[in-house]
């Protein structure tokens, strides 16, 4: 009687967290659709410049947030393309190849590096930018580069961690297929163990995309600037949406301005959504070519 | 060809142990050239260990140790197979393994065949399509997926699975055939068929096959080995009886 009365207690309460989070996340996407969805209008990413002359790059914008969702999309590529594969081959060494104590040790370090703040990980990018001004280039000031490199530490960790659980956890039979039809370590790696993992080493993909799309504290001492326009290269400064969003809403002039500002965070959700689906669509194409390809 | 006098392994003091629980204790065995030995024994006596020491597969278990030397008649000469200068890959080529659990990889059926033949970098299209086929075909699985060779293999029965996974240790053309209780997650008629399979391959193998029912070592068994304690314990129909060589 007691053991049926707990079940049901745990039953209920695993439902409404559930619902409780369910709708927390909905209340939220609701809040933000019935604010800013008004503001969502040609005007809103390009101001007064003709929107063909601001794809084209022939004139800056000043009042929309074009560039800086350009910018958004430029540093969340460019950091999660630098993360991706230094991530991977670590989660790979960390599962397959390394020695217990190496293991340990090293997982130990990457656990802090996972913990760190951003904002400490922003202030280690400043310094490292005004070093290399000094030592280095002058040309060289917090900008696109600085920001990427920093976020792509900030992420390492989940990639690190997720390819190495993943692939430690595949099933002893999966691990023994590929060796007893005489594959070699690294082809069991790469044509057996990393396709069966696709699913959990892209989660951490994507879980990366969400951090670098979001973070305000590294990009803030790194490079990103109010009115930058579309950058003219690494070494320039940018501009990004989460810190639009904060600047409007920490210093609006006017209720339009603000209302700019949650139409500003629906794109932002909506390009974090397009960068999922881009993923979800690799993985795919990926699995096919890899599992199901041609004969 | 039929059984001969040839011995194809020959294993010497042959100790085993996963950390510090010993599963193998002195053992010694040969194996004749073109034969089925069944190893027949209680649960966790260390049966499918035996097999893996032949292949080396143990060496990918953590915590594993091993003492003893294997040696197996390869291509007409005699290998030493723990001496540092055999290719693992090769050798696994030659002594193929086929588990307890169909283990199809995540691909088409002709992909999963192919499989081996990737791996020692053949890439002959024509040349892979025609092993394929023989492999297929020795496996008595040829006409049932012919038409359907891109499907995923996890789609097959448990039994065609299984001649699948035998047919893909096929395509390589090894010498030594190990079978880890290939019929224990089987029906009866999916038995039959691999039986008749296994008792087919003698002609091509020499093959070493784990079993659970005494029924079945003794449709197909040309010899069969009991394993307690870490030794064989009884070795029929030759010399019952032995504790050692």
């Amino acid at each position: 009687m007691k053991a049926r009365c707990c079940d049901k207690l745990v039953t209920a309460w695993a439902w409404l967290s559930g619902l409780v989070l369910t709708a927390s996340v909905a209340t939220l996407l609701g809040f933000l659709l019935t604010k800013g969805a008004g503001t969502l209008s040609p005007a809103l990413f390009f101001g007064d410049t003709v929107p063909l002359d601001a794809l084209l790059l022939k004139r800056q914008v000043f009042e929309g947030i074009f560039p800086a969702t350009v910018g958004t999309l430029l540093l969340v590529g460019l950091a999660v393309g630098m993360a991706v594969p230094v991530g991977i081959a670590t989660g790979i060494y960390m599962a397959e190849f390394a020695a217990p104590r190496t293991k340990a040790v090293f997982g130990l370090f990457f656990d802090i590096l996972a913990g760190i703040p951003s904002i400490l990980v922003g202030l280690f990018g400043f310094s490292a930018a005004i070093f290399l001004h000094h030592h280095f280039s002058g040309q060289i000031t917090p900008c696109l580069l600085i920001s990427a490199l920093s976020l792509a530490f900030l992420v390492l960790p989940y990639l690190i961690r997720t390819t190495q659980t993943t692939l430690e956890n595949l099933p002893r039979h999966v691990r023994m297929t590929a060796p007893a039809l005489g594959a070699s370590k690294l082809q069991t790696i790469f044509y057996v163990l990393l396709p069966q993992s696709l699913s959990g080493i892209v989660s951490g993909i994507i879980l990366s995309i969400g951090r670098c799309a979001e973070d305000t504290a590294v990009i803030m001492l790194t490079g990103v600037v109010a009115t930058a326009g579309i950058p003219a290269s690494l070494l320039s400064g940018y501009e990004a949406l989460p810190f639009y969003i904060y600047t409007v809403s920490a210093q609006y002039a006017d209720q339009a301005e603000l209302m700019r500002g949650y139409g500003a965070a629906i794109v932002l959700l909506a390009v974090c959504a397009l960068l999922f689906a881009l993923t979800a669509f690799i993985r795919h194409r990926l699995a096919d070519h890899l599992l199901y390809g041609a004969r | 060809m039929t059984a001969t006098n040839e011995i194809k392994i020959r294993a010497r003091r042959l100790f085993f142990a996963y950390g510090e629980s010993r599963v193998l204790n002195d053992l010694h065995v040969d194996i004749h050239s073109h034969t089925i030995t069944a190893v027949v024994g209680a649960s966790g006596k260390g049966k499918s260990t035996l097999l893996t020491l032949f292949n080396r597969l143990w060496e990918d278990i953590p915590d594993a140790r091993m003492q003893g030397s294997v040696h197996i008649r390869l291509e007409g000469t005699d290998r030493d197979i723990y001496h540092p200068s055999c290719s693992l890959p090769d050798l696994r080529r030659k002594v193929g393994m086929v588990f307890q659990t169909p283990n199809p990889l995540p691909m088409s059926i002709y992909k999963n065949v192919a499989f081996p033949l990737k791996m020692a970098g053949i890439s002959n299209k024509a040349r892979i399509g025609d092993a394929v086929e023989t492999a297929l075909k020795q496996a008595f699985l040829w006409d049932e997926v012919k038409d359907r060779l891109r499907e995923d293999a996890r789609r097959l029965s448990g039994g065609q699975q299984q001649r699948l996974c035998i047919a893909r240790a096929l395509v390589v053309e090894p010498e030594v055939l190990l079978l880890d209780e290939p019929t224990s997650s089987l029906d009866a008629t999916a038995t039959e068929t691999i039986e008749k399979l296994i008792l087919s391959l003698k002609e091509t193998c020499t093959i070493v096959v784990v079993s659970h029912d005494m029924a079945q070592v003794e449709r197909m068994a040309d010899r069969w080995l009991e394993l307690s304690e870490g030794r064989i314990v009884n070795d029929w129909p030759d010399n019952q009886w032995i504790d050692s060589v």
